[in-house]
């Protein structure tokens, strides 16, 4: 006598519970692998952790060894596996209070971590504090000179190599809300720009929640899509950089126009771009796509105050963003798809003539966004594209430009910009793995 | 505009595929390089017959794609560039998992940078060019002595 076919939602609700239990295992490793860098960068002397005041002692007496590239390399592509299986498993996962809590307590989790932890990857930081210390103890412009101009302060000792001649790239707003933390001493001032860099990723989680319920899209999978993303999490809070603090005002700027305040979103973007540049290829497509002028007015009030809070502040140099970009943009990052590209075509590296096709790529792509939302494509997905293709053009390329188009991302309904931003993300983490394959010591 | 997202799509798996394919012939090239490395360093410790492992590698020196190195480290027990430091210029192809010493010279502890006023007692057949002549050397002197220097 044949068994009865099992009934099709007692089948329904066991796949569910493995789906479940999986994304839960996958919760664990992201959360092994965190705590292992974090434990291991803790016991410092270690080449992927930069000098640091101690800032991490009780983390160091729990135990972990001097970090290495093997471990730290093993621990990422574990959380990056993950991290995809987990969104692979939530993709169309529909909204649970339950499944809800668990992916903000692990969100929660991550993010508190790697605040407690010593500052990993770069040196950034340092040079955000160098800036800061300048105007604040120094009396010194960090607009027109380089932290070289503060040898005796303790932060000087900390800055990296490369940045220690070069002023402030950085926008009159960023270095007006950091002056305050230039106050505080070396240590009290790296917490202050960690407690920054946790409260912008808050801002910035909270806001993708907020925009996806919105925009009509599940909640858990953007947050989780962002908030447990390795690089996010390792290279963006671990480096306390400041591309977290233009995140939070971007995704103010996409939530203000769900509220139809247009002028805020235009304030907003303009705000975040005198933060970090970058961020001003949203105002276009912006402005397209709302057919409103508030958006431009508001632009042009926040520019205009910004720009005499600048000026007054730092004279001319405070609010020549076009310059210190010029100057950036000529470097050459080993990571960069440019200098990649380079040497797949049997180039020793990138030429003068590359940035000017990368520049004209670069312009054809965005004039080609341009086109698409005017004619009724999503203005989110299309400045979500424009972020990506900076990134893939810039010779400069370091792992937390690659987070740029991702919340964006998480919150268009066009899916290709996802898979789009994760692909490149992925192949950023391929190419740091030759000391797996040879390891140089 | 369903004709614009397939040419998009295409142009993205063109471009896809691209990238994919220059990392990982970059992966391979660096992977490359460091076995090549490795070699540099197990020359430097067999020569100087001193087992330190905070070396330090410059690729540039005798040109980006030479494949020549020149591998630095200290005299003797300390922090890494805290002592009189010994820097080979290192080519060739492998024996024995090691490469050819070619020459080299000495820096003065506590120099963090390899750069050529620093550099005294060049020997080898690399030597020519690479230390400072003897009235580079001394005007060196004089200005790092005097404090008048520039």
């Amino acid at each position: 006598m044949a068994r009865p076919a099992p009934a099709p939602a007692s089948e329904g609700a066991r796949t569910e519970r493995w789906r479940l239990a999986l994304a839960g295992a996958c919760g664990f490793v992201l959360l092994a692998a965190t705590i292992e860098i974090v434990l291991d960068a803790a016991q410092r002397h270690s080449p992927l952790v930069p000098r640091s005041p101690q800032i991490a002692g009780w983390i160091a007496s729990l135990g972990g060894e001097r970090l290495g590239y093997r471990v730290f390399l093993i621990a990422i592509l574990a959380a990056s596996v993950a991290y995809g299986v987990l969104l692979w498993l939530l993709r169309a996962h529909t909204h649970n209070a339950s499944l809800s809590r668990w992916a903000i307590g692990l969100v929660v989790l991550l993010n508190l971590i790697v605040f407690a932890g010593p500052i990993l990857i770069s040196t950034d930081v340092f040079s955000y504090l160098a800036y800061a210390r300048m105007g604040v103890v120094h009396s010194i412009d960090p607009y027109t000179h380089g932290p070289v101009a503060i040898v005796g302060d303790p932060v000087f000792y900390y800055v990296g190599h490369d940045w220690l001649r070069v002023a402030t790239a950085y926008g009159p707003v960023y270095t007006l809300i950091s002056y305050p933390l230039g106050a505080l001493g070396l240590v009290g001032g790296l917490w202050g720009m960690k407690l920054y860099a946790l409260l912008a990723s808050t801002v910035t989680l909270a806001l993708t929640w907020n925009v996806a319920r919105r925009r009509g899209h599940d909640r858990v999978f953007p947050l989780l899509a962002v908030g447990a993303n390795p690089l996010y999490v390792i290279y963006g809070l671990g480096g306390a950089h400041n591309d977290l603090i233009m995140l939070a005002l971007m995704m103010a700027a996409v939530a203000f126009t769900l509220s139809d305040r247009d002028a805020a979103a235009g304030a907003a973007v303009v705000v975040g771009a005198l933060v970090k540049a970058t961020v001003a290829v949203l105002l276009p497509f912006m402005i397209l796509a709302r057919r409103r002028s508030a958006a431009l007015y508001g632009a042009l009030a926040a520019l205009g105050l910004c720009a005499l809070t600048g000026y007054l502040a730092f004279g001319i140099h405070g609010i020549d963003v076009v310059s210190a970009l010029n100057r950036d943009s000529a470097f050459v990052s080993t990571d960069s798809f440019p200098n990649e590209l380079a040497h797949l075509f049997g180039k020793p590296g990138v030429f003068p003539v590359d940035h000017d096709l990368l520049k004209a790529a670069l312009v054809l792509i965005v004039l080609h966004l341009l086109w698409r939302t005017y004619r009724g494509y999503d203005w989110v997905a299309a400045s979500g594209w424009a972020l990506l293709a900076i990134s893939v053009t810039s010779t400069w390329l370091l792992a937390w430009y690659i987070l740029w188009p991702l919340p964006l991302a998480v919150v268009t309904r066009d899916r290709r910009l996802l898979a789009a931003t994760l692909f490149v993300q992925g192949l950023f983490i391929v190419h740091q793995t030759s000391p797996l394959f040879a390891p140089v010591s | 505009m369903s004709r614009v997202r397939l040419i998009e799509t295409t142009v993205l798996v063109l471009v896809a595929l691209l990238l994919a394919g220059a990392t990982v012939n970059d992966v391979a090239r660096q992977t490359h390089v460091n076995q090549r490395l490795i070699e540099d360093l197990r020359t430097w410790r067999a020569y100087t017959h001193h087992d330190y492992h905070n070396l330090s590698i410059e690729q540039t020196l005798f040109g980006e794609r030479s494949q020549r190195e020149v591998v630095c480290g200290n005299t003797s027990p300390g922090a890494p560039k805290a002592r009189v430091q010994i820097c080979l210029a290192i080519w060739g192809p492998v024996v024995d998992g090691k490469r050819v010493v070619h020459g080299g010279w000495y820096l003065p502890a506590d120099t963090e940078e390899d750069l050529r006023r620093h550099r005294y007692g060049c020997f080898g057949p690399t030597s020519s060019g690479i230390c400072p002549t003897a009235t580079e050397a001394a005007a060196e002197h004089r200005s790092t002595f005097s404090g008048t220097g520039a």
